[in-house]
């Protein structure tokens, strides 16, 4: 007999579990551990848990290396990367699709769409989508395709239930583009480092805390 | 932050008009069976030609494609889709695998992708087809948390009359001269397009909304101002506000009793200016003042319809 799992939880960092159907947004400087904090949510907390990278910040097997170092199994039926970085190259065995442009998000939309497909065919049960970071996109791309693209996963993860952790480095955008793209996502994790403490607070999830949370993304 | 939507009921469905492109034959008569019979009205064509008739015939809420069509591809009926009614979702169901897929032309077009060799493929269609819709999954914009009930808040103001109505004209025109701006207009933000009640200065007859500012302005608790159209990311590359010459916007959103956003109340310059304090609480004042007008004649409406009501049920009674 299968146990339905019915929540996300994030073992080890000061995170409550999430429905499933959550997406978050998680908002910090790229040099203050956000690329840590992203993979380590999506950690797997099973084998039949799915994991989707989008990438464009670092390319696929550099998350693949990043994510295995941290626990991350990779079992290629059940973890995939849309590596969208220029020098990105298709790679089967290890599931890396190459999209070549954070520009081109129709080319990221279905290639997503078709991993997630191809991952639930594979018997995945929850899917974990990890976008780091969704900066590029925003450079490289007009606004109203981003707010399209963004839209159109954080629906597809809502009604397959899956998890979308989305990071994006508030230096990097214009406030008016944060405050307008948050209004897509259930709930935002902030990331800030002063020195070498870290801490997360969390704002639209029930359960959870809305103070500032010492991390401890080495442990 | 955005709370789950609530899924359209099935009951509604029937009200959809989904044209479904594919040149095979067997395949486009098997996705238009399975369509219909999940409740939808299907528009069948089996060219980029014939679907993009379709999309000038029709009302049309989603448009599903094969990927290679006779004369083009589903990624241009998508980009014609996007240059006419671009909050439509258009969803790829295809024989194609992602990687035979060419993006490079159609980068902005962004699109729901589904695998006919899928399991149940033609029964996910019909579940994607209602979550796109009723999630306005393609929109390019973003949305207010409350816009289900923010819609049907507008439903009940926006009744016929209120455009020919003289007050919003005044009400637009003192402020033009008020605030010396080169317009003033009181627009309602409907599901996917601004449409003026009154617009001093210029003539504007609606505005798609992924284009108008105030798709933004009602998302804001208070206002929402831009000195210089041209150093705002979320509006610099938009054309249709550079066709306007909108260079400067002052908006204040136009919330019912019950706190729904409808519209907004709303200057806008051909040159960047500032705004003084001063001059955003005098728009403030004018946003109350065009909210209470619609309020008035909101309630005028109801009370003709309880009173058409009312004199019908004394007639049936009569002749019982």
């Amino acid at each position: 007999m299968s146990v339905q799992r019915t929540r996300y939880t994030f073992d080890g960092l000061p995170l409550a579990d999430v429905d499933r159907g959550t997406n978050i947004l998680v908002a910090g400087p790229a040099l203050g551990g956000i690329r840590t904090l992203v993979l380590r949510m999506m950690l797997r907390e099973h084998d039949r848990e799915g994991a989707i990278f989008i990438t464009a910040d670092t390319d696929g097997p550099a998350t693949l290396d990043a994510y295995e170092r941290l626990g991350g199994s990779l079992d290629a039926t059940r973890v995939g990367v849309i590596d969208c970085t220029e020098e990105s190259v298709d790679d089967a065995d290890h599931n890396v699709c190459a999209v070549g442009s954070p520009s081109d998000l129709t080319g990221v939309g279905i290639e997503f769409f078709s991993l997630y497909e191809s991952l639930h065919a594979n018997g995945a049960t929850g899917v974990r989508t990890g976008v780091y970071t969704l900066s590029p996109f925003v450079l490289y791309a007009s606004p109203k395709p981003v707010y399209r693209f963004v839209h159109t996963m954080a629906g597809r993860i809502r009604a397959a239930d899956g998890l979308g952790v989305c990071a994006i480095d508030p230096d990097t955008v214009e406030d008016q583009t944060l405050s307008s793209l948050s209004q897509a996502f259930d709930a935002r994790v902030d990331l800030r480092r002063e020195g070498d403490d870290i801490a997360v607070r969390t704002r639209g999830l029930a359960d959870q805390s809305d103070g500032w949370q010492p991390v401890d993304l080495d442990g | 932050m955005r709370m789950e939507r609530i899924e359209r009921d099935d009951t509604h469905m029937a009200d959809l008009t989904v044209v479904c492109t594919d040149p095979d034959t067997d395949e486009r008569s098997a996705t238009g069976q399975t369509l219909a019979e999940g409740g939808y009205e299907v528009v069948s064509c089996g060219s980029l030609a014939e679907a993009t008739e379709a999309l000038e015939a029709h009302s049309v809420d989603c448009v599903v494609t094969e990927y290679t069509l006779p004369d083009g591809t589903g990624l241009d009926l998508a980009g014609r889709v996007r240059d006419r009614s671009p909050d439509v979702p258009c969803i790829l169901f295809t024989n194609e695998s992602s990687s035979a897929i060419r993006t490079d032309r159609r980068e902005d077009v962004v699109v729901e992708y589904l695998p006919k060799g899928m399991p149940k493929a033609r029964e996910s269609l019909v579940r994607l087809v209602g979550n796109s819709v009723s999630q306005c999954r393609q929109v390019g914009y973003p949305l207010p948390d409350d816009e289900d009930e923010r819609l049907a808040a507008l439903a009940q103001y926006d009744q016929p009359g209120m455009e020919t109505a003289d007050s919003f004209d005044r009400l637009t025109a003192l402020a033009r001269t008020h605030f010396g701006v080169d317009v003033a207009f009181v627009g309602l933000v409907d599901a996917h397009e601004e449409r003026f009640l009154a617009c001093a200065g210029e003539n504007w007859e609606t505005v798609a909304r992924e284009d108008t500012m105030c798709t933004h302005t009602i998302l804001e608790d208070e206002l929402l101002v831009v000195e210089d159209v041209d150093a705002d990311p979320r509006f610099r590359d938009n054309e249709r506000l550079a066709k306007l010459d909108i260079e400067a916007y002052a908006g204040v959103p136009l919330r019912t009793p019950g706190g729904a956003a409808i519209g907004a109340f709303c200057l806008t310059h051909y040159e960047p200016r500032s705004f003084s304090d001063a001059e955003l609480d005098d728009l403030e004042r004018f946003g109350d003042e065009a909210m209470e007008q619609l309020e008035l004649r909101r309630m005028l409406n109801e009370r003709d319809d309880t009173g058409a009501e009312t004199g019908e049920a004394a007639t049936g009674s009569e002749h019982s």
